[in-house]
């Protein structure tokens, strides 16, 4: 067991990749309950979709130092257009989140597949490439959850608020656009982070699987925050020696990015069996 | 002998873009006193809380809370919603809860201190629900859960209390327990403004009625506004006639 979990972890490339996953855990395990609590999944889909094309030029501008600057303009500009189609309350915002969604995500397919190496970038857009991160990338990961962190704890009592009684902060006198902003930019930067490892589209999983596993373990705020923290750095530690044990020991290859997904994913129906197997013992 | 006023209606008339949805509402609500608001179904009760709070603007007179706009005032002034409007999964404790009327007093970046756990503890205790402070809000009753709802606006301190509907589906018990936490309110000298779909209640236990349907059809003591004639041109259809006895509002 040991071996399984600490022998990989001797390799470079796998200490770096170890370290990334394990921050990615803790910050989309955190932000996650407030994406939960506010039902924004949806939202943060939306972005990152439309981080893909700003992933896409940014690489082809200048390569793969180009990727973190490309998905943050296209993550900040989602947040602000997203702020303001809610705030407007006028449209209806789940069709028009779907249209930009797609769209930006057309975009960026287009100009992906104006490449040669078409289908292995691709790939790396979509799904990360965790086992090849640098030390740049691993202090982008680090500033965002200490950011994070310090959103969470700074403001963590309006945006409780906010999320269960958004009319009374209203009458409260609070600007729900305001703080809307800042949870929505902290959901783009979050994807930002999140692109090398895991990729544009497994960035949900992330933010959701841990958050929704802690709920339904605990009904208190601070123990599911706590929860989803450590599920989400389990998640990732378990996924990495997973994939790595498969794809060195026993020659199946493993995407480590998606192995932690369904790590998670399976600690989530584990909890969700659990409890139906209780409710039915105590019937 | 009078209280000072708290808010003043003067020709207050509020719309919804170029939508009127209430016109013409004039009188005033005295520190200590508790106002009702009654009249059927989309009379505009709710509209009428909603200016109070400044959520929506007043299109023509003009409506002076504690000497203020009502967006000037919102720091005097605790809402109370209908409990069922909030979502019963939210995995927030009845502390949690009662401690947000205290917020806009500890400020941004700032966590609760002593004081406000202390005032957020006596207003739990105020509505007779102190032993369930533990307790995840959407495991209480509703009744339950409005009485929370009212500590936390209480745990603000307000000059000003607003309640939409607060007795509607609520047990005998909560009903009490409201309404006794309300008038120890008033008579601590807050304003009170309640919309209500019950009349009688209104009756009992309001000093002043405000009636409405789209526009005022009445605003002064029950005995003045309470009358068949005045209940007869607000509810319209909705009133049932009983000979030359009177008159019943079957409807709402």
């Amino acid at each position: 067991m040991i071996d399984f979990l600490v022998t990989p972890f001797d390799r470079p490339y796998m200490t770096r990749a170890l370290v990334e996953a394990l921050l990615l855990g803790a910050l989309c395990g955190a932000v996650g309950v407030y994406v939960l609590l506010r039902r924004l999944a949806f939202l943060t889909d939306a972005i990152t979709h439309t981080v893909f094309p700003g992933v896409v030029v940014g690489f082809l501008v200048s390569g793969r130092s180009g990727i973190v600057p490309g998905a943050l303009v296209c993550a900040v500009a989602a947040a602000a257009l997203f702020t303001a189609i809610a705030a407007t309350r006028r449209v209806n915002e789940d069709a028009t989140l779907a249209v930009l969604l797609t769209a930006f995500f057309a975009v960026g397919v287009i100009l992906v597949s104006r490449q040669r190496s078409y289908t292995a970038d691709l790939t790396a857009f979509l799904f990360g490439h965790v086992l090849t991160i640098d030390t740049a990338d691993i202090v982008v990961t680090a500033v965002v959850t200490v950011l994070a962190g310090l959103v969470l704890l700074g403001l963590g009592k309006e945006l409780l608020l906010r999320a269960f009684d958004p009319e009374w902060a209203r009458a409260a006198g609070y600007r729900i656009t305001a703080l809307d902003l800042v949870s929505n930019m902290l959901i783009a930067l979050v994807v930002v982070a999140s692109v090398q490892a895991v990729g544009t589209v497994l960035v949900i999983a992330m933010l959701v699987v841990p958050a929704a596993a802690a709920r339904l373990l605990s009904e208190r705020l601070g123990v599911i925050v706590a929860l989803a923290v450590l599920v989400g750095m389990v998640g990732a530690w378990l996924g990495l020696a997973t994939s790595y044990e498969a794809s060195v020991g026993h020659d199946v290859r493993l995407a480590a990015g998606a192995t932690i997904v369904l790590v998670l994913v399976a600690f989530y129906a584990l909890v969700t069996l659990g409890q139906a197997a209780r409710r039915l013992v105590r019937r | 002998m009078s209280q000072p006023a708290a808010i003043v209606f003067d020709q207050a008339s509020i719309a919804y873009g170029r939508v009127p949805a209430l016109e013409q509402v004039h009188g005033t609500v005295r520190k200590g006193e508790i106002v009702a608001l009654v009249g059927p179904n989309g009379a505009g009760k709710s509209t009428l809380i909603k200016a109070l709070l400044g959520l929506v603007p007043v299109a023509s007179g003009s409506i002076t809370v504690l000497g203020r706009s009502p967006a000037q005032a919102r720091r005097q002034i605790a809402y109370v919603p209908q409990a069922d409007t909030l979502d019963p999964d939210f995995p927030v404790s009845v502390t949690q809860v009662v401690l947000m009327g205290r917020y806009r007093r500890i400020g941004w970046l700032r966590p609760p201190g002593r004081a406000d756990r202390d005032a957020a503890a006596e207003a739990l205790a105020a509505v007779g629900l102190a032993h369930r402070a533990a307790d995840r809000f959407g495991t209480l009753s509703g009744g339950q859960r409005q009485r929370v709802l009212l500590a936390r606006a209480i745990a603000a301190q307000p000059e000003a209390l607003l309640l939409d509907e607060p007795f509607n589906g609520v047990d005998a018990v909560s009903q009490e327990a409201l309404l006794a936490t309300i008038r120890n309110l008033a008579a601590g000298g807050a304003a009170v403004v309640v919309s209500t779909h019950d009349l009688g209640l209104a009756q009992l236990t309001c000093d002043g009625i405000c009636l409405l349907n789209r526009h005022q059809f009445g605003f002064g003591p029950p005995g003045d506004v309470l009358t068949p004639d005045l209940l007869r041109a607000a509810y319209g259809g909705a009133a049932l006639e009983l000979g030359d006895r009177g008159l019943i509002v079957a409807r709402s």
